[in-house]
């Protein structure tokens, strides 16, 4: 395989994941919505509605791209693919299993981070740049959510660094092999400190991705449809399609750092060692699912109750966590030397 | 239910409206006081004992001759209520109410708006339901079609 | 109780009296304030509606922000307006209903209910016994029905989806039901003068208990779903507060009154059909906030529960209307007739002059005297209190625009 193709195949897989998944997910949380609200989603084309979306892609596709009038023509275009684009190289890092994996990042977990914090730029540009009031109010609702909780976000993944010792998604991975008492799986998740950073990261997630309890920047009964009022058509495709491109990530890193990535407890590695992405996609997908569950049931918290949730509270939290770790561990490590 | 009628007499007597008219009719407790001293009276009648806090409705019906304007006082203290009416004529200035009363602040706009009356000392004496340039619709001149003139159309 | 122009004038509502300029932008629009440190900051002024998603209707507020926090407010409304009023001059007597379904269209038997009682109170109808409980019966199961409309649409303006739709699986049943005894699931034109339109269907007796029976039960669900979601509980408590004496004096009613601490329910202290045989509570809250109005509003679906079934219980036999004439002449008068709708006060204030139509037919709306007071509570909230706050009132286009 020549090296152009080296490169280019795996940005091409990315772009299909991405797109697959867009069109998956959106059948998926049709679906799970329907039947947490007592009725059965997309239900016509196709069995059980399963080409809903794709009519839908179509849809976008061929529907006219409306450009208001007065709006900010450079920003107005240049934002659905500032959201856009940085979710898609979010994938770059994600570890589908040991070897399935776009390219290998020893600092993959900040690789990452850095990339989805991009994402809250396009907002802004978007909402900026609509000349549509209830637009601005999204994007800058987006931008000061979205800095506020990248910060908890970041501190409470950074005990997991702490424990396993590296930001290579693939270490971390490996990191949770084995067994505590010989049965517990060694997920982070299940260590005392590893569970409290969960919450934190799930939280902060949540708002990171700006779904609901937190998703200010389009809250539908306030704000109409926020940043994304004015754009039409394959515009607005985009922007719908990071979206769930993000809740991807943002699911994917959770099971990485805290649910053993690809791996199955219990049963010997080398038994589900060719089937690990789709272990590591069934695991994602069923943290997206929660992530929906919380969606259909959960109301909006106020936008002033969400920022002081975050500086107030999280910040603090994880702060504190991190250094109850470096604390916990040092003594671990001084017991474990003594003896 | 309805207060005494010697008793709202002898208040708007105090508050200098000599004479007033108070009558039992079909509608209750009917006190009947000319366009300017509305407003004397409704601020005697609420500081009395008989405590009108709320203005539960007003409304305006063209009587053929000229606007009655009727309104409609309730007392929580006692649980009692009174209509108090004025009539005014066509395209009159009536004096708003809403220092005594709030809560007559659209009812008045829509009033006068729907009969034809200009308000004064009214905050916010824009019209309420209708647009510029409608006539006053709930005025007996003003007609709305017939059967057989949407036939004719 | 203190001066009425104080509360306007602390409330922030209007300029002090007689200092109003007719050059200025009219009140409740405000120019940005001088900048503070040289910095001009602008305030934002907002069109909510009237095609917003959660204005209830076509309700516009022009909203008026500094960042997103509500500067001030004004409701704009008109959007709907079909002259009820005018309308009702030019038709029967017993055609009034049928206007009065429209105008609070999600309560329809309280509106036909008023008018039949206008007119019956004019023209000094005995009705049958039988009648008043089916009236109250009627008025109960639409009651609950449009009081779940509200706590759904309350739960869609916090964001929580789930409870729209579970409200509207329980009122499915209520619709069913009233669809099977009056034809329609909406528009019911079933009181008439005179009585009602028809008896129960057979076996309709035990689908009602049915339903009756579980909804305590599906009442609390709701109310632990939403109300004791600790979130929703941050959202409610303490905003849009309205005290005791801001109530009175804009003249609220029903719920809202009721939940600004003043015990007054029509259906108690203007007894009214069959309602002085009703046993049941009116609650009343303390504070006047969201929250009070919200739980107000559930017990009241839960005492609209026991009157079902107390109605059943006590159904009387014989007929079900009175024996009236087909063209109705009430003798010249005037009448005022209130009944507790499901969002305060409807009442009908009517002049005849003989003559088969009315000469004038007022309708007093309860929702339109709760928007003179939202204008004056928005002030100080953030925009997604704002919502909130329209919410917890629970008003209705259809009859402030009439």
């Amino acid at each position: 395989m020549s090296d152009v193709l080296r490169v280019i195949l795996p940005v091409l897989a990315a772009v299909g994941l991405m797109l697959t998944n867009g069109v998956v997910l959106i059948y998926m949380l049709r679906k799970v919505l329907g039947h947490l609200h007592l009725r059965l989603g997309p239900m016509h084309v196709g069995w059980h509605g399963v080409l809903q979306t794709v009519a839908d892609v179509g849809k976008l596709l061929t529907k006219e791209d409306i450009t208001p009038n007065n709006v900010d023509k450079a920003l107005f275009f240049l934002a659905p693919a500032a959201v856009f684009v940085p979710s898609l190289m979010a994938y770059a890092a994600i570890p589908f299993s040991e070897t399935w994996r776009i390219t290998s990042l020893d600092t993959g977990l900040l690789y990452t981070f850095a990339v989805l914090s991009l994402v809250p730029i396009g907002v802004l540009m978007a909402g900026w740049s609509s000349a549509n009031k209830w637009a601005l109010l999204g994007g800058m609702r987006a931008a000061a959510q979205q800095i506020a909780y990248e910060v908890p976000l970041l501190l409470s993944v950074l005990p997991i660094v702490m424990l396993s010792g590296s930001l290579d998604l693939v270490e971390i991975v490996s990191a949770q092999g084995g067994y505590w008492l010989g049965f517990v799986p060694r997920w982070f998740v299940l260590h005392p400190l590893g569970f409290i950073a969960s919450l934190i990261f799930l939280v902060a997630g949540l708002a990171e991705l700006n779904q609901t309890p937190f998703d200010m920047s389009e809250a539908e009964s306030e704000l109409v449809a926020g940043f994304a009022s004015e754009y039409s058509a394959m515009k607005f495709g985009l922007l719908f399609l990071s979206e769930f491109s993000n809740s991807f990530i943002i699911s994917a890193l959770g099971i990485t750092l805290f649910f053993g990535g690809w791996t199955l407890p219990w049963i010997p590695a080398d038994w589900v060692a060719h089937i690990g992405p789709i272990i590591f996609m069934l695991k994602t997908y069923i943290g997206i699912a929660v992530f929906m569950w919380i969606r259909g049931t959960y109301p909006r918290v106020r936008i002033d109750q969400l920022m002081s949730l975050g500086w107030k509270r999280l910040i603090p939290i994880s702060l504190s966590l991190i250094m109850v770790t470096g604390i916990a561990m040092k003594v671990v490590e001084s017991v474990r030397g003594v003896s | 239910m309805l207060p005494d009628a010697t008793v709202v007499k002898h208040i708007l007597a105090e508050a200098g409206l000599a004479d007033t008219d108070v009558q039992e009719t079909t509608l209750g407790l009917v006190c009947t006081v000319a366009p300017a001293e509305v407003a004397p009276a409704f601020a005697a009648l609420k500081d009395s004992e008989l405590d009108f806090v709320m203005l539960v409705d007003l409304m305006g019906t063209d009587t053929g001759e000229d606007i009655e304007l009727s309104y409609h006082l309730r007392s929580f203290t006692r649980d009692e209520e009174l209509h108090v009416k004025c009539t005014v004529a066509y395209d009159a200035e009536i004096a708003s109410v809403w220092n005594a009363y709030p809560s007559a602040l659209m009812p008045e706009r829509e009033t006068a708006e729907l009969l034809g009356l200009t308000l004064s000392g009214h905050p916010n004496p824009k019209r309420l339901l209708t647009v510029d340039g409608v006539e006053p619709l709930l005025r007996k001149s003003s007609l709305i079609r017939t059967l057989q003139e949407v036939r004719e159309r | 109780m203190t001066d009425a122009r104080d509360i306007a004038t602390e409330v922030g509502m209007l300029a002090p009296e007689g200092t109003h300029d007719p050059g200025l932008p009219p009140a409740g629009i405000r120019r940005a304030p001088e900048g503070v440190d040289g910095l001009t900051t602008e305030h934002l002024i907002i069109n909510m509606g009237p095609q917003h998603p959660s204005t209830h209707g076509v309700l516009r507020m022009i909203v008026e922000m500094d960042g997103e926090e509500i500067v001030s407010a004004e409701a704009s409304i008109g959007y709907l307006h079909r002259g009820i009023e005018k309308l009702a001059e030019h038709r029967r007597y017993n055609a009034l209903g049928t206007l009065m379904d429209r105008g609070d269209y999600v309560s329809g038997i309280h509106g036909e209910l008023a008018s039949a009682l206008a007119v019956e109170k004019l023209m000094e109808i005995e009705i049958p016994r039988k009648a008043d409980y089916l009236r109250v019966l009627l008025s109960e199961i639409n009651r609950i029905a449009s009081h779940l409309v509200w706590f759904g649409t309350f739960g869609l303006d916090t964001g929580a989806m789930g409870q729209f739709l579970y409200a509207m699986r329980d009122r499915e049943f209520l619709v069913d039901i009233l669809e099977s005894i009056t034809g329609s699931r909406m528009m019911f034109n079933y009181v008439r003068p005179g009585g009602v339109l028809a008896d129960l269907p057979v076996g309709m007796d035990a689908q009602i208990r049915e339903f009756s029976d579980g909804f305590d039960a599906y009442l609390q669900e709701h109310h632990e779903l939403l109300g004791g979601n600790e979130i929703f509980q941050h959202r409610v408590k303490g905003i849009g507060t309205i005290d005791r004496d801001s109530a009175l004096a804009f003249g609220l009613s029903g719920a809202n009154l009721r939940g600004s601490g003043v015990a007054f329910d029509v259906r108690r202290d203007r007894a009214y059909s069959a309602y002085d045989d009703m046993e049941f509570d009116v609650p009343v809250g303390s504070t006047g906030d969201a929250w009070d109005r919200y739980m107000v509003r559930m017990e009241e679906m839960r005492q609209s529960n026991r009157m079902i079934r107390q109605c059943l219980d006590g159904m009387p036999e014989g007929g079900f209307t009175a024996k009236v004439p087909k063209v109705l002449r009430p003798p010249a008068g005037e009448v005022y007739a209130a009944v507790e709708s499901s969002r305060g006060e409807t009442g009908i204030h009517l002049v005849s002059q003989g003559g088969d139509t009315p000469y004038r037919f007022h309708y007093k709306a309860p929702s339109l005297a709760v928007l003179q007071a939202l204008e004056e509570i928005l002030p100080g909230h953030l925009l997604a209190d704002v919502v909130m706050i329209i919410g917890s009132t629970d008003i209705m286009l259809g009859e402030i625009d009439r």
